[in-house]
């Protein structure tokens, strides 16, 4: 059985203005959205800004209540559980967040925040869990007397395993990963993707690894999912999507990567325009009307949905942006 | 062989705070020619923003103070000149594209306004002449129907958007040099790539120096002559980017290729680090300041001496530390 199964996801916000404050729109963030991850595994999701990927994170630790659609996890449907109920299932679902300086609180030690965890779970002793506390910070590789710190005396990558161990505390299966080291430097970052995929060995802790570096979504994934628009336009494991990209906008992303090799430069195809907005998004095929492709108006007519072209792997199967 | 447009000789500068004196640059050295890129490369913190702050005099005052050194534009040095002639300089000589588009654009005031500003400032016109130069500025970086979007809003425009109409405000009064500061940081790949190529192209056009600084070496590999990596404060390795990029000499500069994840790097295998950090600018090692996270066997004498600098061919320098030094005369 998957660990997580999200099923036709749709995340709606409504754009309200004007005297009465009406809904004038609708912001269509993600817009039926099905994947799914089993236990130890990494899904990578990438995309351009806008693209909904933090939606989807946000609403898989239910952070949002979806639209519409069903998030299971581990048998239990998320989208609909009280906040109760989702106490308990978020023992086993973390998150690690993008800016590690705005997701500690600054007027907490570091102890404080580790122990937190457990004091909203109700778990130990105030000695158990200042213990554990110190366990964790060692295990992330910091000095444990790190726990009597504010979090200003550390560096951003300091900070970025702080907030792991605080997302590792309860033992969960499930880490969902928005961004997290697009805040941190390079060499740091190597750090930290070190330790993400050490600490999945160890544990067996399967991620949902949101960046907007390709390569590092590479170097972190089993399988990968591109986002366009509030939908997944291509998935497939890790190796055969970079090498074998089907999709236009898959193609479009892994040629524009600035490769750190001066041997290797060459003529791009650039990309034009910019992402559009997803208040009032085209119908059809949203890439190709960007691309203004001729074909994209038989998009339009037939069902946008995902189809198996090779075995894992996935592409929207619309006329103007992929040769079937 | 004809002076370099612009020469950095021994730039040093400091901070005033609290806690003394901070140096965040240290005895940095390059030269820049006419229609070159140069890149510098570095972590946060090592001194690359410093260092083009205290080439347009533009350091937060009056904390920062630079110490020494001379900055020289085709041969007038920049850092003795008086308050009001360095503004003539900057726009007209030396213009500057920053990391943050949205920030460094006045949220309250139309795009074409702050263009037209740029304009007429240095080059007093009419209105209505001023408007059309404008709008010729937003076509040529790449603005699409730019008529319209001369009277929009930064808000109203997308990030790459905003980074075109800074770039058309900096290249107004046609600078000799443009210091671009993370320009693509913020941006999205594809508009990354986008940016890139457009400031490649105005360079072609216009025969500008261009002093890119960023942290991402695939930035660099793509669109740089030479490169310059800083760490804490100095530069450590300079040279043609194909050179540093087959042969890089400074362990720290071999540490920041190596921890790179590639596309052809076997996925979910440990990346190789640079363990530890960056030290802190209160105790800074006098000597070699990477000796610290050195992979390499090192003596004391290293951290509390200053390492030589050494050329070794086709304009390739490094702080030849103790530690690698012997190699480099063995090869």
């Amino acid at each position: 059985m998957s660990l997580l199964s999200v099923q036709n996801l749709k995340m709606h916000f409504p754009v309200r203005g004007g005297v009465f404050y009406t809904t004038k729109a609708t912001c269509k963030a993600v817009d039926g959205v099905s994947f799914e991850l089993q236990p130890g595994e990494t899904l990578g999701l990438v995309g351009e800004s806008g693209c909904g990927k933090s939606t989807v994170a946000k609403s898989v630790v239910r952070l949002l209540k979806p639209t519409a659609g069903s998030i299971q996890f581990n048998g239990h449907d998320i989208s609909t559980k009280s906040q109760g109920q989702l106490r308990e299932l978020r023992r086993e679902l973390q998150m690690v967040f993008q800016d590690p300086a705005e997701s500690l609180n600054p007027r907490h030690t570091i102890g404080q925040i580790l122990e937190e965890p457990f004091i909203i779970q109700k778990m130990g002793t105030r000695a158990e869990r200042s213990e554990w506390a110190a366990e964790l910070l060692k295990r992330v590789g910091l000095p444990a007397d790190g726990v009597h710190k504010y979090p200003f005396e550390f560096s951003g990558g300091q900070r970025q395993r702080i907030g792991i161990a605080r997302a590792l505390a309860l033992k969960p299966k499930l880490i969902v990963c928005d961004e997290p080291v697009s805040a941190l430097d390079v060499s740091v970052q190597a750090q930290v993707l070190n330790l993400l995929l050490e600490l999945q060995r160890d544990f067996g802790l399967a991620y949902l690894f949101i960046a907007h570096d390709l390569s590092v979504v590479q170097h972190m994934s089993d399988r990968v999912a591109v986002m366009y628009l509030g939908k997944i336009v291509e998935m497939a494991p890790a190796a055969e999507l970079y090498k074998n990209p089907r999709h236009a906008y898959t193609k479009a992303l892994l040629d524009a990567i600035p490769i750190a090799d001066p041997t290797k430069r060459r003529e791009r195809q650039l990309l034009k325009g910019d992402v559009p907005s997803p208040i009032n998004p085209p119908a059809g095929c949203a890439f190709g009307h960007r691309m203004k492709h001729p074909e994209w108006q038989e998009s339009t007519k037939i069902d946008l949905r995902l189809k198996e072209v090779s075995p894992g792997h996935f592409v929207q199967a619309c006329p103007c942006c992929v040769d079937l | 062989m004809a002076a370099p447009l612009l020469e950095v000789r021994n730039l040093r500068v400091g901070f005033q705070t609290d806690n003394g004196l901070l140096t965040a640059v240290d005895d940095v050295d390059f030269t820049l020619d006419a229609g070159k890129t140069l890149g510098v490369v570095g972590e946060s913190g090592c001194g690359k923003s410093v260092t083009a702050m205290s080439l347009m005099r533009l350091l937060p005052q009056p904390a920062g103070v630079i110490l020494g050194g001379e900055v020289r534009l085709e041969g007038r040095d920049l850092t003795q000149l008086p308050i009001g002639d360095m503004r003539k300089i900057r726009g007209n000589d030396i213009a500057m594209i920053f990391q943050e588009p949205m920030t460094a654009l006045n949220p309250v005031q139309s795009v074409g306004r702050q263009i037209i500003e740029a304009i007429q400032l240095h080059e007093p016109m009419l209105p209505n002449k001023a408007l059309k130069r404008a709008v010729e500025l937003m076509e040529w970086v790449g603005i699409p129907a730019p008529d319209q979007r001369v009277n929009e809003y930064p808000h109203q425009l997308s990030g790459g958007m905003r980074q075109r109409v800074m770039i058309a405000m900096a290249l107004s009064c046609h600078p000799k040099v443009l210091i671009a500061d993370e320009p693509t940081t913020a941006l999205d790949v594809t508009v990354q790539a986008q940016i890139l190529e457009l400031l490649k192209r105005l360079q072609r056009e216009t025969g500008m120096a261009v002093i890119l600084i960023t942290h991402d070496l695939g930035v660099v590999a793509e669109v740089c002559d030479d490169l310059a990596v800083m760490y804490a404060g100095r530069i450590v390795e300079r040279g043609p980017v194909s050179e540093i990029f087959a042969k890089p000499l400074h362990p720290y500069t071999q540490g920041l290729i190596n921890c790179l994840p590639k596309l052809d790097h076997p996925p979910k295998t440990p990346l190789p680090v640079i363990p530890g950090m960056v030290p802190s600018l209160k105790d800074m090692p006098k000597g070699c300041r990477f000796a610290p996270r050195c992979p390499n066997k090192h003596s004391d004498d290293v951290l509390s001496q200053r390492q030589p600098w050494k050329e070794c061919g086709s304009g390739h320098g490094v702080e030849a530390c103790a530690c690698f030094a012997q190699q480099l005369s063995a090869s």
